[in-house]
């Protein structure tokens, strides 16, 4: 008889890792504790000691976070802080992670998978001192601008688990402008993909990826420069966790970072029974696409507007389950999503909103529960889409769903935890792109990562919005306007907030900022809209509790502008918008005034002296009817310039007067109660009843008075889903094979 | 976990957002009152000018309230939408902001909804005309129920007090709009009269 030999892996004890993940799924699936673990012996016999590992873990993984940022050179590292690190088990299940972008937390754990399921065990082989980098979305990803570098941990010559970075570029070779194209298609034009290859042994890069960057894009310096920052984190990640087995021993840190994920599975389903109500919300979100406007292959060359409803549900158990059902189809354009990148927007919501002590990681995410149809806008069946804006609809509809867990911590009484949804919806669109010849005479393409720094939050339930919001990067920084302008050829002019702007409400939304720039050293600047949540014709997101969605986000571009002679002649130009309406570029500086629309290349080759304009807003709600609105609080915002008379009279239904002695905004108590008096009854006689609008809407439908791509998005959803289709029709008394006539 | 209970003056400070920062700050970032959600309704329940009992607030104007038998929305200022299943919605006043006027009125800069393909639904109480939700969907699309609690859940499961009577977690607002169906446009007329004319309690 043969004996086979002994199949010994380079997991803890000579497993598998193939079989660990068998194993772990096994375990969960026959048990529904994290690899079986009913008990917590650990967590029961020292708890202190458990935690004071998980401390260290965590403390690692920030330092590691901030050691990345000192070698980095791209200002979308160092001062937006566009980075993750996290530490993983050998499956690929995350432990611990730092802050920053942790959209992208279960995405590296999901290329960790990957590769183990690929067998790079024996294939390419896994050694000590490897490094493997990925940013294929085929495997996991938000877009292809977000790399992941992944280090194995070995101890003792066992693998003991994983350490992962995540870094935004700002250009990896993609079309022009080099980063996420808003005329990408197909995969193939969106610059350099890493497929989880190996890049570095012995902890030093292979001379092949190095040259493969050098020669394959625009800014390489930044992106090897990045690269050389992420290898040094997992490296001095890596070694910290070598130090914490050391000291704690190896089968202590096996048994017990698999407690801290099962101990942190039912904590969050705890949390959830203590601080929301079970039930069932729902939110529609729309997202629009004009690839007529920009440069698309004649063949995927449409404008498209896709629905995705989708219900959310707190179940009795405390986990959370979303139904896509109703998703459209999916496009050939970069902004569909994937089931992956919906995870990495579960991590993004739950860890700041509720899942928020530093103990987030897999566990959080075993809570959560998906259905996304096949086929579909939010989850496509060709591999070889664009895949630049994956990321886009999951912020967007993940704010809006943000939202919904709020209506639910407000109904428990934790009204301090409720906030409204600041979806990344753009509206018209600013410029952030921009590709050419830069102001040191080189080639360049660039993202510009500033506007992070600018969107409003939606407002609380008991406070106004704050500013610097933007969901997915829940620190983020516009940075020093003097760093990017090193690296792009543009002088920043000015940074202001734009009057009139807030969503409003009892609470308004944050302020967000309009940047202005003018062009500065170069003849030859393309410019390309951020292609990200556009809104054009549908507001993307809905207001709160009687608050209004705030304004969404656009750009103005003056070109051949007389601006060299204004400057000779010291006269004034344009730091900010001024008065609505009345905006100062176009009051100050003659040109030919631009309104870029859509996701699309601005088709004007921008040069010296030209202005830009880019008011960057997610149409951030307020919260509650403004004619509540104290009336000291919008005193405050006309003395500060947030909200101008015209619209304090019609909105929040307040009257005042300036004082120009003492340069302020008086009050006129009286007349505002008369004006919110008669606001009311203005409503009470223009509102009509629910069932008459149910009638004339049910009407419009049934004659078509829909504008084509309306009803081509709902025969879309009405295509695609199971159940949605059914909901709209009995809603709507339609016919239960009801669909629009085309045209 | 150490067990933490705020006064309800507090908590009527919080809700009314009249908390210094300081104090708002600590308790956002503190442990969680796990008595929280009573003092919170019973702060409420001192609010609002009528009896019945409030069993969720919805809103920062509508709440679940037993009355008799019955689990309905109303408003703070005493109007009853009906049966907490049907979305609230279909027994508000509407207007929709279709015009390009109305719409500049909220958004004065070059991105705004654009009339046609989107709508900007104002839901009102038809009791006190205070504005309560505004939605903003493509055109066409179903009123939005933004939220249907599993109250018997909540009050079994979760607070361990079960509610008098078992109602099924179900949407009915399907009733709703098959009803209005089989009614025809001809009776709209006299609900809006009806609606109009209901006084608030």
């Amino acid at each position: 008889m043969e004996i086979k030999p002994v199949k010994r892996g380079i997991g803890p004890a000579g497993k598998v890792l193939k079989d660990m993940l068998e194993e772990k799924e096994r375990l969960f699936q026959q048990t529904g504790y994290y690899y079986g673990l009913k008990e917590l012996r650990l967590a029961k016999e020292d708890p202190l000691r458990l935690e004071v590992m998980a401390s260290r873990l965590l403390a690692a993984a920030i330092a590691g976070r901030e050691t990345t940022r000192m070698i980095s050179a791209s200002p979308i590292v160092r001062d937006v802080a566009e980075l993750a690190v996290a530490i993983y088990t050998p499956e690929g299940d995350c432990i611990l992670q730092s802050t920053g972008i942790i959209i992208h937390i279960p995405l590296m754990g999901q290329v960790i998978e990957w590769m183990i399921r690929q067998n790079y065990e024996e294939t390419e082989g896994i050694n000590d001192g490897d490094s493997f980098t990925c940013n294929d979305n085929h495997i996991a990803g938000m877009h292809p601008a977000d790399i992941y570098d992944i280090t194995p941990v070995f101890w003792r010559e066992q693998l003991v688990g994983w350490v992962g970075t995540v870094i935004m570029e700002p250009e990896q070779g993609a079309l022009a402008p080099g980063c996420m194209p808003s005329g990408a298609t197909e995969r193939f034009v969106e610059g350099l993909r890493f497929s989880a290859d190996k890049t570095a042994v012995n902890d030093q890069h292979l001379k092949s990826f190095e040259r493969r960057i050098s020669l394959g894009c625009r800014m390489p310096d930044l992106l090897l420069l990045d690269r050389k920052g992420a290898l040094a984190a997992n490296i001095k990640v890596r070694e910290e966790i070598k130090k914490i087995i050391d000291e704690f021993g190896m089968l202590h840190y096996i048994e017990g970072v698999r407690e801290l994920i099962e101990m942190e599975r039912r904590a969050q389903l705890e949390r959830v029974k203590r601080r929301t109500v079970p039930g069932k919300f729902h939110s529609p979100s729309t997202y629009e696409i004009y690839l007529t406007r920009t440069i698309a292959p004649p063949h995927h060359s449409r404008d498209t507007i896709t629905l995705v409803p989708w219900d959310f549900y707190i179940k009795p158990d405390g986990s959370y389950y979303l139904d896509f059902d109703g998703a459209g189809p999916w496009g050939w354009h970069s902004s569909n999503t994937s089931p992956s990148a919906l995870m990495g927007a579960a991590c993004l919501m739950l860890s700041p909103t509720i899942s928020y002590t530093g103990k987030s990681n897999q566990g959080t995410l075993l809570t959560v529960d998906m259905n996304t149809p096949y086929d579909t806008f939010v989850n496509p069946s060709s591999p070889n889409v664009a895949s630049g804006m994956f990321f886009s609809w999951s912020i967007m509809g993940g704010a809006i769903w943000m939202g919904q867990q709020s209506r639910a911590f407000f109904s428990r009484g934790f009204v301090e935890e409720f906030r409204s949804p600041t979806p990344m919806g753009m509206g018209t669109s600013g410029v952030s792109a921009l590709a050419g010849k830069s102001h040191w005479g080189m080639d360049f393409g660039f993202q510009m990562m500033e506007p992070p720094g600018f969107f409003g939050s939606g407002a609380f339930a008991i406070r106004d919005g704050v500013l610097s919001d933007l969901i997915f990067i829940p620190d983020s920084d516009m940075g020093n306007s003097e760093v990017w302008e090193l690296v792009v050829p543009l002088l920043w002019m000015g940074r202001k907030f734009v009057p009139d702007t807030c969503g409003w409400g009892k609470y308004r939304s944050g302020r967000s900022i309009m940047g202005t720039y003018m062009v500065y050293k170069t003849d030859l600047l393309s410019l390309d809209t951020m292609s990200a949540g556009h809104c054009e014709k549908i507001g993307c997101n809905s207001g709160v509790f009687g608050g209004y969605p705030g304004q969404g986000g656009f750009g103005k571009i003056l070109h051949n502008t007389n601006a060299m002679e204004l400057i000779a002649q010291r006269k004034p130009l344009a730091h900010g918008e001024g008065y609505p309406g009345v905006g100062d570029l176009e009051q100050n500086i003659k040109g030919e005034l631009i309104i870029p629309m859509g996701n699309a290349y601005v088709k004007t080759v921008a040069k010296h002296g030209d202005f830009i304009q880019c008011y960057m807003a997610g149409g951030a709600s307020g919260v509650g009817d403004p004619i509540k609105r104290d009336t000291a609080l919008v005193k405050e915002d006309l003395d500060s310039g947030v909200v101008t008379i015209d619209r304090c009279r019609r909105i929040y239904c307040v009257d005042a007067t300036f004082n120009e002695q003492a340069e302020e905004w008086v009050i006129d108590e009286e007349k505002t109660v008369k004006l919110r008096e008669q606001k009311r009854k203005e409503r009470l006689a223009k509102g009509i009843p629910a069932k008459e609008w149910w009638h004339t809407r049910r009407d419009d439908i049934i004659a078509g008075k829909l504008p084509p791509m309306l009803k081509e998005m709902y025969n879309g959803s009405l295509a695609k889903g199971i159940r949605w289709p059914g909901e709209f029709r009995t809603f709507w008394q339609l016919p239960q094979d009801f669909t629009f006539k085309e045209g | 976990m150490p067990e933490i209970s705020y006064p309800k003056e507090v908590i009527r400070d919080l809700i009314e957002g009249k908390l210094p920062w300081n104090q708002l700050k600590s308790i956002i970032s503190g442990y969680k009152d796990n008595d929280r959600f009573d003092k919170y309704v019973a702060v409420l329940q001192e609010k609002v000018p009528w009896q019945e009992r409030i069993l969720l607030p919805l809103t920062d104007e509508l709440y679940i309230v037993q009355k008799g038998k019955e689990r309905i929305v109303k408003c703070s200022c005493g109007y009853e939408f009906g049966d907490y299943r049907e979305n609230w919605k279909l027994k508000a006043l509407i207007h929709v902001r279709d015009t390009e006027a109305e719409l500049d009125e909220i958004y004065p800069y070059p991105s705004k909804p654009e009339p046609g393909y989107c709508e900007m639904r104002e839901h009102y109480c038809p009791g006190c005309g205070i504005q309560l939700e505004v939605d903003t969907v493509p055109f066409g699309y179903p009123a939005v129920f933004d939220f249907l609690p599993d109250l018997d859940t909540f009050y079994r499961d979760w607070l361990r007090r079960p509610l008098d009577t078992k109602l099924e977690f179900t949407d009915l607002s399907y009733e709703l709009t098959r009803r209005w169906s089989a009614e025809g446009r001809e009776s709209i007329k006299k609900t809006d009269t009806k609606a109009r004319r209901r006084k608030k309690v």
